[in-house]
């Protein structure tokens, strides 16, 4: 406890907030030290694992929940950054580039001040339901993730009803937007609410009708199950197969996640900010959030269906397992093991040495070295767990979805928006007959080709 | 709109897609300078008028107008020695009077001030012309000014403000920020009573209260007649157990508050005494 | 129904019963039979304000727009947000300061407000302006006129939803306004034409950008126009919205673009001529549908007519001096003028009249957006609420002039 009781005046002010840690730190060790040597820790730690191995199932959702729930922030930051950027680029402006590297922290700056800003409740709202709007809508969206898969075993949840479960869990959220709608006590919020229910209802029908071709061909519904029908090369792909049914997909797919030239339910030049015209602060952040989170699992939905998911367009000709060869493995291992705690706590020990003068650097590495081994042995594991095919599984699906982001980003550029009337006409009049008629030209092609 | 469906949405985004990897037009202003034409009309100019007087009055109304601020002037002051930037009202007020005698061809008189509260501003003067009118010994000033009047008069002040060319605030600023310099004449006595937790653990707070009642004012005040004010000190942590309580700067060790009331009684009563 | 009408004068009228947030008619008795009609509202309806401060409005117009679900069932424009006061100004300022205040009135197109009032006094006096002056009036105000119509085109896109053509408008306008400034010295409100001429002659600064500029404008406008002229979602939008045929522009005394897109082929530069236009060759666009589209097809031909004038300009432009003799301070004989241009909006002129004294007895202006954004009230109703915007955009109204 001699760290404890050394006058704080010695120490910098960093020191000062982090002696007391160190404290808790230390008592922390003696704390499971005795535990290991009674037996106690071991024996609950014996009990914890065959209460997990039980349930592998819940804790694997809860898991896959939290990492899904945490993975949105960044997600909406980066599609935010990019349409800054993307539209920046093609009105022939510059766009952000104060904050970070060519401005990609000014997303994170956003979200920063919708958080700081005033949470206000106009006058005349219904409180309840105007607090709860931007949550069910929030909720929708994250709930829709827990089925997509980003790689080959990396997803939430492979349900067998797995598009089912993703129309109608992301259908909720135009429930938010009309709680909004209607809870703000604005003519202007009450118009896009309406508009968002009329929107979203007619445009569910041809989105979820253009994909029943796919799971025609695919004779799956889990989502996992439709790219590996799609493996293989590019021609594999269901576009290649369902033209139609993509082009009425990607159309309504547009309106679904209210983006140009649907984005009718916040026409900033009509009805100012539809829904969203009372929210500020976070609250005004969660619709902004779920907006974009939308985009990405729209455009990930899109990838999945259409374009063979987390599978590259042309396999590899040889096995990709290169790296688990026995040799290469322990190449890998090595690094992991050594050169990562080795080069790890020397970043980590110098600003720690900095902040306490008295430390001497070879202690301070060590502390740091001791919490760098476990980390490198963790990453060694999780590797090992994942293999070089997920891992690639996962970039080919970042590329494509983002693909479709950029394009999304790109329409909001270019285009002027549809009126209602002629928004809901496509819907009723050319988009729902011609998905239909897609329904019954897969069907009649799989009579005639697979008897 | 052309025959094949969808072929007007496919030229706007071949439009947009080709701009996105165009040369961008945005000027990053502070970093790059636009070319301003020579012809612009919105540059600033200081003018002369047909007397040889700057027709700027350095009445600072732009500067203080300008809503980011870009607008600040410099130069001398109306006796040609310190740099000028814009401060005080009782300053441009005097020049603009100045400038207006000039322009009607009147003799322009020495420019002689005169406050509210007139003081014999020569021992001031002298003070000044040793610290060489510097603004930046304005310290030294004020602790030399308060040595000859024994306290800084409103008067003083300003004719150190004007005679330095700082601001008339930063001055006061300066004199009200420092315990020693005094705004006011000064006192007969000081009672002085210690507010940090170890004296009022030890009980300085009942011995602030018995002398609030005692004198009638409060922490920081002065009793009507001007004998006597009560003031915050500071013991620096060596009060050594007891309340801190000082009469002009010498400790009253273990006074009580009974005491202290005694003592107050006692000087208010010689003070009246004294001055009837 | 049988509402009482209560006169104008009673003071009770006005504030009878405090407002409340849940009120959707104003709170005092309504004063006028149109007040009475519009603020009755039927089963279903709503009243929703555009404005005065909404997204596209154009300045501060305030719509009240009656509405039943999307539909529009009337609509009661309300001006004078942006009053300034600003022919009362000129009549208290002398005749060079007059031209000075003109030029916020229809912000987007200064050059143009200070011409009417310049050539009203140049009737009153009797001066002769220098053919170089005439010239480099003709010039300026080309200029302006497209800069006006590149921002219109931005607009347009902008009301309805387009994020881009605003801003290649504004890049368009940025070098024209640059420009202008190396001329003018100013960026936006120039105040560069004097009673007898203009204020400076032509300079190499100025001269260099016209023909770094002129070497792109057309394939520029070109280039900008494919976002939306053949766009489908646009087209769709804009033909066949906001109809006004012959008879009806005629009637309500439209003026500029949206006239000549009705299929009237009137232009104060050829009906009336002005300055050097009779020596000049142009054509007068016109369209014959009247609608939304027609009205934006007709100002980007009337950019590309405006290239063509400014092409001739410069080649024809003569020597000589930029300013007649005009005394400093001027006194016209008591009498009066008028004076009518082509501003990018339509007809725009100054009535002035004199009582020889150095300040204006009258000063009136008279703004084409005034006129034009009549034709608001009887194209909104059967729109639905996002059309209003398109037909607002392509009447193309800037308040700064409405209000005056």
């Amino acid at each position: 406890m001699s760290v404890v009781a050394q006058p704080s005046g010695r120490l910098s002010p960093a020191g000062r907030m982090v002696v007391p840690l160190l404290g808790t730190l230390i008592a922390l060790v003696v704390v499971i030290a005795a535990g290991i040597a009674t037996g106690i820790i071991p024996a609950i730690v014996i009990w914890l694992g065959g209460v997990i191995l039980a349930n592998i199932a819940i804790v694997r959702f809860i898991v896959a929940a939290t990492a899904i729930l945490l993975f949105t922030v960044p997600t909406a930051f980066v599609i935010i950054f990019m349409e800054l950027k993307v539209i920046a680029f093609m009105n022939l402006r510059i766009g952000p580039n104060r904050v970070g590297p060519w401005g990609t922290l000014a997303s994170v700056v956003h979200g920063l001040k919708v958080l700081s800003k005033e949470d206000f409740t106009p006058t005349g709202v219904d409180v309840s339901v105007f607090t709860l709007a931007p949550v069910a809508t929030f909720v929708a969206s994250v709930l829709a993730f827990m089925v997509l898969p980003f790689g080959p075993g990396l997803f939430g949840a492979d349900l067998n009803v797995g598009l089912l479960y993703f129309f109608a869990v992301g259908g909720l959220g135009v429930i938010g937007l009309l709680m909004a709608g209607w809870a703000s006590f604005n003519k202007y919020s009450l118009l896009g609410g309406l508009r968002s229910a009329a929107q979203l209802v007619s445009y569910e029908i041809p989105l979820t009708l253009s994909v029943v071709g796919v799971i025609m061909l695919a004779g799956t519904m889990s989502l996992n199950g439709i790219v590996q029908a799609q493996s293989g090369s590019f021609l594999d792909w269901f576009v290649v197969r369902q033209p139609l049914a993509f082009l009425v997909f990607f159309i309504a797919a547009t309106a679904e996640a209210n983006r140009t030239p649907f984005d009718l339910t916040e026409a900033d030049s009509e009805i100012v900010a539809g829904f969203a015209t009372e929210y500020s602060g976070m609250r005004f952040g969660f619709f902004f959030f779920a907006e974009y989170v939308n985009v990405f699992l729209l455009s990930g939905l899109a990838v999945v269906l259409f374009f063979g998911g987390w599978t590259a367009p042309i396999p590899w000709p040889w096995p990709v397992h290169f790296l688990l060869t026995p040799v290469d493995t322990l190449v890998a291992l090595v690094a992991v093991l050594v050169g990562l705690p080795l080069v790890g706590s020397l970043l980590l020990a110098l600003p720690t040495w900095m902040v306490r003068p008295r430390l001497s650097f070879a202690r301070a590495y060590g502390t740091w070295l001791l919490l760098f081994v476990p980390l490198a042995i963790g990453l060694v594991l999780l590797y090992l767990l994942l293999n070089l095919d997920a891992l690639l599984g996962i970039v080919w699906f970042f590329i494509k979805a983002y693909a479709f982001v950029f394009t999304f980003v790109w329409m909001r550029a270019t285009l002027p928006r549809v009126r209602i009337d002629q928004l809901m006409g496509l819907a009723w009049k050319w988009l729902l007959p011609a998905s239909l008629a897609n329904l019954f030209l897969t069907a009649l092609a799989i009579l005639v080709v697979r008897p | 709109m052309s025959t094949v469906p969808g072929l007007g949405i496919v030229k706007g985004m071949t439009l947009t897609l080709r701009r996105f990897f165009q040369p961008k037009v945005t000027v990053q202003y502070p970093e790059q300078a636009p070319s301003i034409p020579p012809r612009h009309r919105g540059r600033l100019q200081l003018l002369y008028d047909e007397w040889g007087a700057l027709k700027c009055e350095t009445c600072f109304q732009c500067a203080m107008a300008c809503p980011i601020e870009c607008i600040d002037m410099g130069g001398t002051d109306t006796k040609d020695r310190f740099h000028v930037h814009w401060g005080p009202a009782e300053q441009y007020a005097e020049r603009r009077q100045e400038l207006a005698l000039r322009r009607s061809g009147r003799p322009v008189p020495d420019q002689e001030f005169v406050s509210f509260d007139p003081v014999d501003t020569s021992a001031l003067d002298a003070i000044l012309e040793d610290e060489e009118h510097d603004p930046a010994r304005m310290l030294s000033i004020l602790e030399r000014t308060q040595a000859h009047y024994g306290y800084l008069p409103v008067a003083a002040i300003k004719h150190i403000a004007h005679a330095t060319g700082a601001w008339y605030a930063d001055v006061y600023g300066t004199a009200s920020f420092y315990g020693h310099l005094h705004l006011e004449p000064p006192t007969r006595h000081v009672i002085g009573v210690c507010r940090c937790p170890a004296c009022s653990l030890a009980g300085s707070g009942a011995i602030r209260s018995a002398l609030e009642s005692a004198l009638g004012v409060p922490l920081g005040g002065t009793t009507p007649d001007g004998s006597v004010s009560l003031e915050p000190s500071d013991c620096h942590g060596e009060n050594g157990g007891a309340p801190w309580v000082t009469l002009d700067g010498a400790r009253q060790p273990g006074i009580t508050a009974a005491a202290a009331v005694q003592l107050a009684r006692s000087l208010t009563g010689a003070a009246t005494a004294g001055r009837a | 129904m049988a509402t009482q009408i209560p006169s104008l004068d009673d003071p009770t009228v006005l504030v009878q019963t405090p407002a409340t947030i849940y009120d959707a008619v104003p709170p005092y008795a309504p004063r006028t039979e149109r007040e009475a009609e519009f603020y009755t509202l039927r089963d279903g309806e709503m009243l929703i304000n555009l404005g005065p401060q909404h997204p596209s409005t154009h300045g501060v117009l305030r719509l009240v727009v009656k509405l039943e679900g999307e539909r529009i069932s009337d609509v009661d424009p309300v001006l004078g947000y942006l009053h300034r006061g600003i022919e009362k100004l000129g009549e208290n300022a002398d005749y060079h300061h007059a031209i000075a205040y003109t030029d916020p009135l229809e912000y987007i197109s200064s050059l143009f407000n200070e011409l009417a009032p310049v050539m009203a006094f140049e009737q009153l006096m009797d001066v002769r302006v220098p053919r170089r002056a005439e010239y480099i009036r003709v010039l300026a105000c080309e200029l302006n006129r497209i800069a006006s119509h590149a921002l219109f085109m931005g607009w347009m896109a902008l009301d309805l939803g387009g994020l881009t053509p605003i801003l290649y408008g504004f890049i368009e306008r940025d070098e024209i306004v640059e420009m202008l400034a190396a001329l003018t010295g100013q960026r936006m409100l120039f105040n560069y034409m004097r009673i007898g001429g203009v204020n400076g002659d032509l300079n190499h600064e100025f001269l260099s950008r016209l023909g770094d500029w002129m070497s792109h404008a057309l394939r520029e406008v070109d280039a900008n126009t494919t976002l939306l002229n053949e766009n489908e979602i646009f087209v769709r939008r804009t033909r066949g919205l906001g109809t006004i045929d012959r008879a009806m522009a005629l009637n309500m005394g439209l003026t500029g673009p949206n006239l000549r897109a009705s299929g009237i082929p009137y232009d104060v530069r050829r009906a009336h001529p002005y300055g050097v236009y009779p020596e000049l060759e142009f054509e007068i666009p016109t369209r014959s549908e009247g609608d939304s589209y027609a009205r934006y097809m007709l100002r980007v031909d009337e950019i590309k007519q405006s290239i063509r004038i400014i092409d001739q300009v410069i080649h024809r432009m003569p020597d000589g001096p930029v300013m007649a003799k005009v005394p400093r301070r001027i006194t016209p004989r008591p009498g009066r003028a008028w004076a009518a241009i082509e501003s990018p909006r339509g007809q725009y002129g100054c009535y002035a009249i004199s009582d020889g004294t150095d300040q204006p007895y009258r000063f009136r202006i008279h703004d084409p957006s005034f006129v034009n954004l009549q034709a608001v009230v009887p194209l909104m109703p059967g729109n639905l609420l996002a059309d209003t915007m398109a037909v607002m955009a392509s009447l193309d109204p800037v308040m700064g002039g409405i209000d005056k």
